[in-house]
């Protein structure tokens, strides 16, 4: 099965034609890690995100869901195949396009959040701000103060990560992430440090954030509930992507496939 | 300290920079042990560097000073004609032929213009006395002691600038010395067995011989060989010059340009001029080998303060392998990287080296304080070491540190620069 199909999302052709634009599309991506002995990973996935949309991923450790994730991020470049980011094929570009790109469309949210310890949490979320323009304007600075106030770290923003609690420090990574307006955020189990109530938190930030802004959110994760609250849920095994119903996720879990 | 770092940023970093600026900066402000491993790396460095100019370049120049004060800076003279061969000397005349190279029979070589001479060399720059003199060799005797010694004639106020007699005097005097008086060398008087105020013999190859009375004794502490010291007039009249001198003795300002006044003396006068650096060639050359010494230390401190910089630079690099990963998913190229670890470099260079130039010249100025008690009573007490504050030498070793440190940092920085950021954060 291939999302291509799409059989699960509307089917409704007329409707087709108001989708919104896609963000990242790949085609026959492989990817293969070349080293002592050649791990073969990923073996031709044909899949779109489009803006708006909340995208779960999930399968089994050790599937490629982090290779993939890293590759629609041009983090890492696919052994064959074509990567579209915002219409611009990555293959076309050297590494510091492929840092621009990453720059100005994408960002990124990791099981650790991944804060400059160096850095309060105002700073780090300005950071990309810094890397890609070299400075912050005052609006960039009230705007990106607002956007923490809302996510509840207002009293927070000249704390240090060592001296904010994990979820504290995930959601200050969060708003990190939307801090040049990327089209696309990538989160690699963005939840799974966290209790599950902070982890709710996050999500539901996410969710709220991708609501609000139309940022796509494609989300690797373990947790069940959290994978059937996004709009899709795409599964990764043998290599390949399917997508699948939340019924089929649930009958899945049931059977404990997934973990 | 963030504040001020983000102020400094702000104000003097070009905005093309900023990013980096910034966190290199926050590296250095929040690296702790590391920063101040790698400060006193280069501000050692500099230390070592600055003492040990300071102290070389110092004692050469009071050994040059010690060299110089008692010896003519250039000495002129009738210009000796070269050696030749017997061969040529005889034109070719039959008989056995020898290749030998013989000096010519010594001849007297008369300055007769001397006051002209003098004058004429008083005019050029640089020069701070002249004096013209009259030396030879004489025969001193005490009843039937004769002992063989070299007389220098000269007006004694001049002599005493260029090769100082009264500071050595161990009795009696030199300045204001009579035409029938004579200082003589404490060896001198040892051997013939003589006291100040006793009267000995002098008498020349010319024939002339005269007896004079003892007005002071001095040594320099060089062992025998030392003059004996009468007046111009005396001295001409005993080695039968006239009115004539054979030796025009000059005192230089600075010293090191002795050649360039010896060269301007030649082309102005049809005399020899002769420098001290001519005359002692190995003195220059045991002062060069100090200077070289002084230099491979420097060198061998700023390489391993560079090797130690390098290598804490690499540890703090792979510390920091996770967060230049998650700078780089964030859009930061690879340039930008390798300046922060770069510009990283470059602070500690700048703080170190400025702090190292300071540390170096205060044990320099407290190491000059250091003295010791004076070998002859009554004189001053005399610095323990002849240490030279030497700006030239800190500034410059300033700028050998920090350029040591930025190539020490160029490493660890391109490895940053090349971390793959999937690799790091796995
Ligand atoms: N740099 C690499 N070199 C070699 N093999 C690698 C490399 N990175 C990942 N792999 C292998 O590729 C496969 C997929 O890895 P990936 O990290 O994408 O899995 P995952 O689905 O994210 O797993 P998890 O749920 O545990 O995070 C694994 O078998 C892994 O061992
Ligand atoms: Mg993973």
């Amino acid at each position: 099965m291939n999302i291509k199909d799409r059989s699960i999302t509307t089917s409704n052709n007329a409707r087709a034609a108001r989708l919104p634009p896609v963000v990242v599309e790949t085609r026959g991506l492989r990817k293969t890690y070349f080293g002592k002995i050649d791990v073969p990973v990923l073996f031709g996935i044909d899949l779109q995100i489009r803006a708006e949309e909340f995208v779960a991923v999930v399968g089994q450790s050790g599937s490629g869901k982090s290779t993939l994730l890293n590759i629609l991020g041009a983090l890492d470049s696919p052994t064959a195949g074509t990567v579209l980011i915002n219409g611009v094929d990555i293959s076309e570009l050297d590494s510091d396009g492929l840092a621009r790109l990453r720059s100005a469309e994408v960002g990124f949210i990791f099981q650790q959040h991944y804060l400059l310890d160096e850095f309060t949490c105002l700073e780090n979320v300005l950071m990309p701000i810094t890397i890609r323009h070299g400075d912050v304007t005052d609006e960039d600075r009230s705007r990106m103060t607002r956007l923490l106030e809302r996510v509840g770290l207002g009293d927070q923003i000249n704390k240090t990560p060592d001296e904010m609690s994990g979820g504290q420090n995930q959601r200050c990574a969060v708003v990190r992430a939307l801090a040049n307006s990327p089209r696309i955020i990538l989160a690699d189990e963005p939840t799974g440090n966290l209790d599950s109530r902070s982890g709710e938190e996050v999500f539901n930030l996410m969710r709220e954030m991708n609501r609000e802004s139309g940022v796509a959110f494609v989300m690797i994760t373990h947790d069940d509930r959290l994978a059937r609250a996004a709009d899709r849920i795409l599964l990764i095994e043998d290599g390949l992507v399917h997508e699948i119903s939340r019924e089929e996720h649930r009958r899945r879990t049931a059977d404990s496939l997934l973990t | 300290m963030a504040a001020i770092s983000n102020a400094f940023v702000k104000y003097f970093v070009p905005r093309h920079f900023r990013f980096e600026a910034l966190v290199a900066l926050r590296h250095l402000s929040t690296g702790g042990g590391q920063t101040i491993l790698t400060v006193s790396a280069v501000a050692t460095g500099v230390i070592i560097v600055v003492f040990i100019t300071s102290l070389i370049f110092g004692l050469q120049d009071m050994l040059t000073e010690i060299l110089t004060d008692a010896i003519p800076h250039l000495t002129i003279t009738v210009e000796e004609p070269e050696p030749r061969t017997l061969q040529q000397v005889s034109g070719g005349i039959e008989g056995p032929a020898s290749s030998r190279i013989e000096q010519q029979a010594p001849k007297l070589k008369f300055i007769d213009n001397w006051p002209q001479v003098v004058e004429t060399v008083r005019s050029l720059p640089n020069v701070r006395a002249v004096s013209a003199a009259v030396s030879g060799q004489v025969f001193a005797s005490k009843g039937a002691n004769t002992i063989g010694v070299s007389l220098i004639g000269a007006d004694p106020d001049k002599q005493d600038v260029i090769s100082p007699v009264t500071p050595n005097l161990l009795g009696g005097r030199y300045l204001g010395l009579a035409s029938d008086e004579i200082v003589i060398d404490a060896q001198l008087a040892q051997d013939m067995n003589v006291s100040t105020g006793e009267r000995v013999r002098i008498s020349s190859g010319t024939g002339a011989s005269d007896s004079f009375t003892i007005a002071g004794i001095y040594s320099r502490g060089q062992g025998p060989g030392g003059a004996a010291y009468v007046t111009l007039r005396t001295g001409q009249s005993l080695l039968g010059y006239g009115t004539s001198v054979n030796v025009v003795n000059v005192k230089l300002i600075d010293i090191y340009n002795a050649d360039t006044v010896a060269d301007s003396i030649m082309a102005l006068l049809p005399y020899e001029a002769k420098s001290w650096t001519r005359e002692f060639p190995e003195f220059l050359t045991s002062l060069q080998a100090q200077s070289a010494s002084a230099y491979l230390i420097a060198v061998f401190s700023l390489v391993a303060s560079g090797f130690a910089i390098a290598a804490v630079l690499i540890v703090s690099v792979l510390q920091k392998s996770k967060q230049i990963g998650i700078l780089k998913s964030m859009g930061a190229r690879g340039r930008q990287v390798m300046i922060i670890f770069l510009l990283e470099g470059f602070g500690v260079a700048i703080v170190g080296s400025t702090l190292g130039a300071i540390l170096g010249s205060l044990i320099v100025y407290l190491i000059g304080l250091i003295e010791r008690p004076a070998t002859t009573a009554g004189q001053d007490p005399e610095r323990l070491f002849p240490v030279r504050f030497l700006p030239l030498y800190i500034g410059l070793s300033m700028m050998a540190a920090i350029l040591s440190t930025v190539i020490a940092s160029v490493l660890p920085a391109r490895r940053a620069a090349n971390m793959n950021p999937v690799d790091v954060m796995r």
